[in-house]
């Protein structure tokens, strides 16, 4: 009932995905998308091959070609007068047009169109067609359906690039739309790769690329009605280190700093003690804690009535850090007599602590006292909170050790999430827009299965993914191998899209709904191509998305 | 049936029905010693093998084709029922009816895909001879209109086009059912015969458009052809350009040269060889059509279970008188042969076990003729 085959002419150029029409009852017609396509011939075995060449000549030149066809598999997508009978011998099947495609996609119904690429018919024959396909912008910002997952393998799946490429569609809409309507959004974005992120409102310069690329480019951005501006309204946000320290934390040149501080679009993020001790244990998010002596530690740091810690008693990071020395110093037997203070944590648990947070914020000039705001520096969730619509935040972490890029995503979206929940709403020019579209590449890294339990970013996560949808916070995640991700995280997004991955990855169970010949397609999409999954479409679509349209480094 | 024992006064037992196909097609049965091997009919009276290997390469790069017709006919004969005649004295003897489908398609080769060109199917009966009671001329096609009137068939839009009558003399020692299947066999060959003429008709055989015929063209001339002279000629030129290309034949009957049976001759012939072309007359057909016969070995003998599998049977007409006195020009045969050895792949191996001798193009148009029949099941249950 939901499959049927049918031949055609072995010349015939059909590719998997393609969409054809074919006659059923009561005139009506039912849509097929093919699957697998196949050709045989009359040759009874392998054996009848290699005797017709002579016995092994491959020079041997036939005079009559071996009669051969190709049939194909169809699964039936929609029929026009909703009658799913299977469908007959003898049937006639043709191509189809632009609007049947759109039709029989179910993509002529949807509402709030937001452009998530284009798919090709036919490709490589007269009647290529080509057409935008559209999703419903409720079900991947929320409220019916929030969150994407982007997997593929690095560097020929582009999973930033569509992930950019969807934002720039939505930023594109959201401009569009009126000041006062109610509907807003703004972006925060990590960058994780050396400068990637770090220039999305410059154009792209197509340098590299051959002569008239830019114009096909800027042909298929107009073709899905999108703008051929990069983005509008960036804020970039870089960890503080000082002039003087070699050390820089981000890849961006020094002049490029120097430019964006000047248009007041960089500011380099700093942690102050006082204000950020409760994101510490973001610090830990992947150390194993089986006895929970970690988080007991932090929670009394962050108790405001704690003897060592609480009531101000400790306003810098130097600060901190001596006491932790001192407390993880103590237990040495000092006097005979003496009883040990803070007996509830036992030392060896201090010396740890101290180890990891010597490591993260010794020497590190982004844990700093305060923020001067007139160099330009300020607190990541200062800014956070003051997120206005359209903006577009890219905080660049990619230089960051693994475990302060942990404490850093751990901490906007913490604050992101709060913001959302109305934590801030009484203070000043607090006014968020009604959705935040978070960005984060490797999400394996926060979200993987292996990740622990208790890890606060994971719990972040989930907070984001099981509730962000009617918050208003959109989860667009990124990863090389979607098996790796926390089932509560993928199964709660909406939105799916697949790029080149390998056979490995195809072979694991969460790929087991899809059919074979799709599986074998997915270890050779070519770059910019993704199969995509959403509530809203009747089958996997396979979609095409034109090259970045901002600055690019190599 | 019930409609063919009013019509012929006799009486069905319902009998039992079955194929008669089992066995090979009888025309293998020309093997006896009637075929006169005469002389060479080549213009260079070759005595040896004559290699073509090189030719045929060179042919196969050319990409060029001269064979361009191919032409089969197959039947498919059952016996359907007895049936039982009052005769003499009052005896009743039970004589088979058989039945046939007929099936003749010529398919043409464009751009190295066989397309099919022309077919035809016919639905035959045979009836023993006794059964026209009365002896009048046209019994038997007035039977067969009335059969067809049948409500039953023309529902299923079947139409038997003809009976035919066999002989129930006891001069030979043929079985009923084998002549039954001979007359049947020569419906066929009269149908092959129309459609060859039908092509030349239509102008589409020419020097550069040759149809090979699968089997022999050993066609006996109708009565009708021979009574006039010019239809003679007529005949005769239409086989102008045609080759009949045999799997099968009785390798007894392989004389050489002198004239004398020489299996040994044929059986050793080398791969992409041909030997010199004979000429033969045969009583059966008559003097005045002579044959050119000649043999090509398409493939290896240590590659066929038989020497004589990989070899085929090349037969053409000797048309005009010039051909008759000084045989065919032998650059013809080797041209042709060259051709016919280049059709050697690809091979119907595992789905045909003549695989060695079929030539491809052939094979495809006796499939293609065979498709079009109704199946055993659906034939056998019209009666």
């Amino acid at each position: 009932m939901d499959k049927f085959n049918f031949w055609t002419n072995s010349d015939l150029k059909l590719h998997a995905f393609d969409i054809v029409k074919v006659e059923h009852i009561d005139n009506s017609f039912s849509f097929g998308v093919i699957e697998n396509i196949s050709h045989i011939t009359d040759a009874q075995s392998f054996l009848t091959n290699f005797i017709s060449s002579d016995f092994g000549d491959v020079n041997v030149e036939e005079p009559t070609l071996r009669v051969g066809m190709n049939y194909a598999e169809a699964a039936i997508s929609f029929n026009d007068r909703n009658i799913y009978t299977p469908v007959h011998n003898n049937a006639r099947v043709y191509l189809a047009t632009a609007e049947e495609i759109t039709m029989a996609l179910g993509l002529d119904k949807v509402q709030n169109p937001l452009v998530c690429g284009s798919l090709k018919m036919y490709e490589g024959t007269d009647d290529e067609i080509t057409l935008p396909v559209n999703l419903n912008s409720k079900f991947i910002l929320g409220p019916e359906g929030a969150h994407l997952n982007i997997s593929g393998i690095s560097g020929l799946a582009s999973k930033t690039s569509y992930a950019m490429f969807l934002m720039k569609a939505i930023q594109d809409q959201y401009l569009k739309v009126d000041d006062d309507a109610d509907d807003s959004v703004a972006f925060v974005i990590f960058n994780v790769k050396g400068r990637d992120l770090m220039a999305i409102d410059r154009p792209n310069d197509f340098i590299d690329d051959k002569p008239g690329e830019k114009e096909r480019v800027f042909a298929e951005y107009e073709a899905l009605k999108l703008s051929t501006e990069p983005f509008k309204n960036v804020k970039y946000y870089i960890p503080f280190s000082s002039n003087t320290s070699a050390k820089q934390s981000t890849y961006l040149g020094t002049d490029d700093v120097k430019a964006y501080m000047e248009y007041n679009q960089l500011k380099k993020i700093k942690y102050s003690y006082e204000d950020d001790k409760e994101s510490l244990e973001m610090l830990f998010a992947d150390i194993d804690d089986p006895q929970q002596t970690m988080e007991a530690i932090i929670s009394k740091i962050i108790d405001d009535t704690d003897p060592d810690f609480g009531g101000g008693r400790i306003a810098t990071w130097q600060d901190f850090r001596d006491k932790v020395d001192d407390l993880s110093q103590r237990s040495q037997p000092a006097a005979k007599g003496q009883q040990r203070v803070s007996n509830e944590i036992s030392v060896l648990s201090w010396r740890k602590f101290k180890r990891i947070i010597n490591k993260a914020t010794k020497n590190d000039d982004m844990f700093a006292n305060r923020p001067d705001s007139s160099k330009h520096e300020c607190r990541l969730a200062d800014a956070l909170k003051h997120i206005s619509k359209n903006e577009v935040c890219v905080i660049d972490v990619a230089k960051l050790p693994e475990d302060k890029q942990a404490f850093v995503f751990g901490d906007a979206v913490r604050t992101i999430y709060n913001l959302k929940l109305g934590e801030y709403d009484s203070e000043e020019n607090v006014n968020p827009p009604s959705r935040i579209i978070v960005f984060i590449d490797e999400l394996n890294k926060y979200a993987s299965k292996e990740t622990p339990k208790t890890s606060p970013i994971l719990r972040e996560i989930l907070d984001v993914t099981e509730r962000g949808r009617s918050l208003g916070v959109v989860l667009f995640g990124a990863e090389q191998f979607r098996s790796n991700i926390h089932q509560r995280v993928t199964g709660n997004c909406s939105t799916h899209a697949y790029g080149r991955t390998n056979s490995i990855e195809t072979a694991t169970k969460d790929y087991g709904s899809l059919p074979s010949t799709y599986k074998n397609m997915l270890t050779r999409l070519e770059q910019g191509d993704y199969l995509i999954q959403n509530p809203i479409f009747r089958s996997l679509l396979k979609i095409k998305f034109p090259k970045p349209i901002y600055k690019q480094f190599k | 049936m019930t409609v063919l024992e009013k019509e012929t006064g006799g009486k069905s037992y319902k009998a039992h029905k079955y194929g008669l196909d089992h066995a090979e097609r009888p025309y293998i049965d020309y093997g006896d010693d009637s075929i006169i091997w005469k002389k060479t009919a080549e213009s260079f009276p070759h005595r040896k093998y004559v290699s073509l290997e090189a030719l045929s390469k060179k042919l196969a790069i050319r990409n060029e084709q001269l064979l361009t017709f191919f032409l089969d006919g197959s039947r498919r004969v059952f016996k359907v029922d007895d049936i039982a005649y009052k005769v003499s004295g009052g005896r009743s003897v039970i004589y088979p009816v058989i039945a046939g489908q007929i099936g003749v398609g010529c398919c043409r080769r464009i751009n190295k895909t066989v397309v099919p060109e022309k077919f035809k199917r016919e639905i035959v009966l045979s009836l023993p001879d006794i059964a026209d009671a009365d002896g009048i001329p046209g019994f038997f096609n007035a039977t067969a209109k009335k059969l067809n009137e049948c409500v039953e068939l023309k529902r299923i839009g079947i139409e038997f086009s003809t009976i035919l009558p066999y002989k129930t003399a006891k001069n030979t020692d043929k079985k009923f059912e084998d002549r039954g299947t001979a007359c049947i066999q020569d419906r066929m060959i009269e149908r092959e015969k129309e459609m060859v003429a039908e092509l030349v008709r239509e102008g589409k055989l020419n020097q550069d458009n040759y149809l090979v015929k699968d089997g022999s063209l050993e066609y006996k001339p109708s009565k009708e052809d021979k009574s006039d002279k010019k239809k003679y000629q007529m005949f005769k030129n239409n086989y102008s350009w045609v080759l009949g290309a045999s799997k099968n034949f009785n390798p007894e009957i392989c004389l050489d040269i002198n004239g004398k049976p020489n299996p040994g001759f044929i059986a050793d012939l080398p791969l992409y060889h041909r030997t010199p072309v004979a000429c033969f007359v045969s009583d059966f057909l008559g003097d005045d059509i002579q044959f050119a016969v000649w043999y090509i070995r398409l493939r290896d003998k240590k590659q066929t279970r038989t020497p004589f599998d990989g070899i085929l049977k090349v037969e053409k007409i000797l048309v005009t008188q010039e051909e008759v006195d000084n045989g065919i020009d032998s650059d013809l045969v080797d041209t042709l042969s060259a051709y016919l050895i280049n059709e050697r792949n690809p091979v119907c191996y595992g789905s045909d076990l003549r695989w060695a001798n079929h030539i491809y193009p052939v094979y495809l148009t006796e499939s293609f003729v065979k498709s079009k029949y109704l199946s055993a099941e659906s034939f056998l249950h019209l009666f």
